[in-house]
């Protein structure tokens, strides 16, 4: 075999499998294990967490594992970062690692910020030199200089996380491992988080991201690989990728109406004004059947969302629910929407007699295409994620 | 661009190919380079706990020799009432300190380093050095721990007016062999407490026995350097010829810090040359632990980060 250049990643074949239940003594496993291979071999006491899982990632390039909780994202990371062991197949990692899979572990409650930066620079393989190098650059990137001669636990999360994440980021490995670190932190820090990342990508070093926020998937990287199951579903580039995950995340969700609340929905639909398909910039309608047991006060939401369960927009109108079947018709005048899979959300909420529930917990009633251009992508590296103003027209009865 | 690729789920099989099943290899001389290379994590890593011991104590690091002349106070008001253990002429508080300088730093190293993978949970499942680095760096601590504790040995000599022997030069090598020793069966010790948790129970225990299996209150001449076995004739109730064994030399090779003990007794305290037979035996022994200990722990480092 050639020997790969530094940056490269090789994933062959590579499995993995976790002891069914990890909080038991091992005493009693094993006991029962013995017991169980005797009395009934069937039964394995461990289970696969990733199953022949194959990739490879060239220096220089970029790539994410998407995939839902628990699909074996965070322990392929850790796989090839050496923390575990693969219990079978060959991991192949060229180069410098810098893997960031959590960024406050290596932070120590009781020393200063400018402890932390020392120990955890070295924790995640910088040297002293290195690190006094660059520690004002560090400082300034996570914004703490007043705050650095304070013990870390006085800070706040999103200090911590700061300092931890620009720890890391100024690592220069060849490999960065990044598991899905930006979930904290305000959106500000985050947007400077996926800019760094980008520039430390746009200097040669190979990313593997783990992330469930698809817009930063989008964003930062080229190719996509999807784990499901514990095994590779689809990979290539990420657009193509993300948009399956999508697709099969919402037909998992079943979406018509899985948790009915005091109000029961009966029928949900998304129309254009015209009768023709769902444009972009067309009038649309949104119709909801309903059921309600008695006449009230209440809130009516609806939202749409593409896949994730955080929406792209909310409209609301507050009104009187009349009692007995009723519909509910929300003209949009505008629809904001590029070419696309979406959902539609809705939720009633409002002070129900005797009951905490709202009367329609927020959930996703139905998915539906839309048609008209392309997203517009945004600049390389930048999250599309910002609020949108649609005007709405509400007539309830 | 690379093409889309969608796995066929369905040929992927429950179980893998035998063949390419994934072994960890241990090799030590391969895992003491690697070591080498990621020195610096140690000795930030004990820093971080020697700064975190003291952080916020009134008293800060003063401790580290309060902590040793509070247990000394201790041996010298209860063991120097107890008759039949000699210390060789040399006054009580001085042979105490040494016994329990040497004892402490073992103690420690194995009470904290045998837990260390346990407390540095966190670091364990999330950062990729070697692992033997965290029971090593506690044992750094213990070691800055122990030096600091010259100081009041330094005024034990003071107080009573002597003063360290030539012969105290062979201190090193005596501390070589302990730091062996204790390295050894911290590094088994904190392999296999990650994995069965009960023995964090007993390690206290083992422990606190120890430091009366140990020659630090009596002195190592009691255990007999020739102990008879078989043959020879009995006069006047002691064997003469026949068959005997050396118990000190057997003692020095299953407890290495035995013969330290009392070598750095002989020589810092008496002047006189340490008794080679038991030393030997524990360099051997010594070794012995921490070959056999390194490879314990290398042997099952595969599964510290699952089940830490």
């Amino acid at each position: 075999m050639p020997t790969l250049p530094d940056g490269s990643i090789v994933v062959e074949q590579v499995w993995k499998k976790f002891r069914s239940d990890k909080t038991v003594p091992l005493f009693y496993e094993q006991m029962a294990r013995l017991r169980r291979n005797i009395v009934d071999r069937s039964a394995p006491d461990y289970r696969w967490v990733l199953k022949d899982v194959n990739f490879e990632v060239a220096p220089g390039e970029s790539m994410a594992l998407i995939g839902v909780n628990g699909s074996g994202k965070t322990t392929l990371l850790k796989i090839l970062s050496q923390v575990t062991y693969q219990s079978a197949g060959r991991c192949t990692v060229r180069g410098r690692i810098g893997a960031l899979l959590s960024v406050t572990s290596g932070l120590h409650p009781d020393l200063s910020g400018r402890e932390n930066i020392f120990l955890y620079g070295a924790v995640l393989g910088m040297s002293r030199s290195d690190i006094r190098r660059k520690f004002d650059t560090i400082v300034e990137f996570a914004e703490l200089s007043d705050a650095i001669n304070r013990q870390v636990k006085f800070y706040s999360m999103g200090m911590q996380m700061r300092l931890g994440f620009s720890i890391a980021a100024f690592l220069e490995p060849d490999v960065l491992l990044v598991d899905e670190v930006l979930a904290v932190g305000d959106a500000s820090f985050q947007q400077k988080c996926l800019q760094r990342i980008g520039e430390i990508v746009r200097d040669g070093t190979t990313l593997l991201y783990v992330s469930h926020d698809l817009a930063s998937v989008e964003a930062s990287c080229d190719r996509a690989v999807w784990l499901s199951d514990a095994m590779v579903r689809a990979a290539g580039p990420t657009k193509d990728v993300v948009t399956m995950y999508r697709t099969a995340v919402e037909q998992n969700s079943n979406l018509l109406n899985t948790k009915t609340g005091i109000v029961e929905v009966k029928k949900a639909e998304i129309r254009a004004v015209d009768g023709g398909m769902l444009r972009s910039e067309s009038e649309v309608e949104v119709r909801l059947v309903l059921n309600a047991p008695e006449e009230a006060m209440a809130t009516f939401f609806v939202g749409i969302s593409q896949g994730t369960a955080f929406p792209m927009f909310v409209i609301d109108h507050t009104g009187t629910m009349p009692g007995g079947d009723f519909e509910v018709i929300c003209r949009l005048g505008y629809l904001p929407l590029p070419k696309g899979h979406f959902s539609l959300w809705s939720a009633i909420t409002g002070h129900p007699k005797g009951k905490k529930d709202p009367y329609l917990p927020w959930q996703p009633l139905i998915s539906f295409e839309a048609f008209g251009p392309d997203r517009m992508e945004p600049p390389e590296g930048v999250m599309a994620l910002s609020p949108v103003y649609v005007g709405a027209d509400w007539k309830v009865g | 661009m690379v093409p889309l690729v969608v796995t066929d789920v369905s040929t992927i099989p429950a179980e893998p190919p035998d063949d390419i099943l994934y072994t960890h290899k241990v090799r030590l001389v391969d895992s003491l380079r690697v070591l080498w290379d990621h020195r610096e994590i140690v000795y930030t890593l004990a820093e971080r706990d020697f700064r975190a011991q003291y952080k916020q104590a009134t008293l800060g690091i003063m401790w580290a020799v309060l902590s040793p002349v509070a247990t000394l106070v201790i041996f010298v008001v209860v063991f120097s009432r107890v008759k039949g253990f000699g210390t060789d002429g040399i006054p009580a508080p001085l042979y105490f300190f040494v016994g329990i300088m040497c004892w402490s730093f073992f103690a420690s190293s194995l009470g904290t380093g045998g837990n260390s993978l346990l407390t540095n949970k966190a670091l364990l499942a999330k950062t990729q050095f070697p692992r033997e680095c965290f029971p090593l760096e506690t044992m750094l601590v213990n070691a800055l721990n122990t030096v600091i504790s010259f100081v009041p040995l330094t005024l034990l000599f003071v107080i009573f007016g002597r003063a360290p022997r030539i012969a105290t030069v062979w201190v090193p090598l005596f501390m070589l062999i302990e730091v062996a020793f204790a390295a050894g069966l911290t590094l088994a010790i904190s392999s296999l407490i990650i994995q069965m948790r009960d023995l964090q129970q007993v390690l206290p225990i083992i422990i606190s026995l120890g430091i009366f299996m140990t020659p630090v209150i009596w002195p190592f001449s009691k255990i007999p350097s020739h102990f008879h076995i078989a043959g020879g004739t009995m006069v006047h109730g002691h064997w003469v010829g026949g068959i005997t064994i050396n118990l000190q030399v057997v003692y020095g090779f299953f407890n290495p810090l035995g013969p330290v003990i009392t070598s750095v007794r002989q020589t810092m305290l008496l002047g006189h040359n340490p008794s080679w037979g038991p030393l030997a035996a524990a360099v051997v022994g010594a070794a012995c632990y921490l070959v056999f200990g390194y490879k314990i722990f290398k042997r099952f480092e595969v599964n510290f980060a699952d089940i830490a």
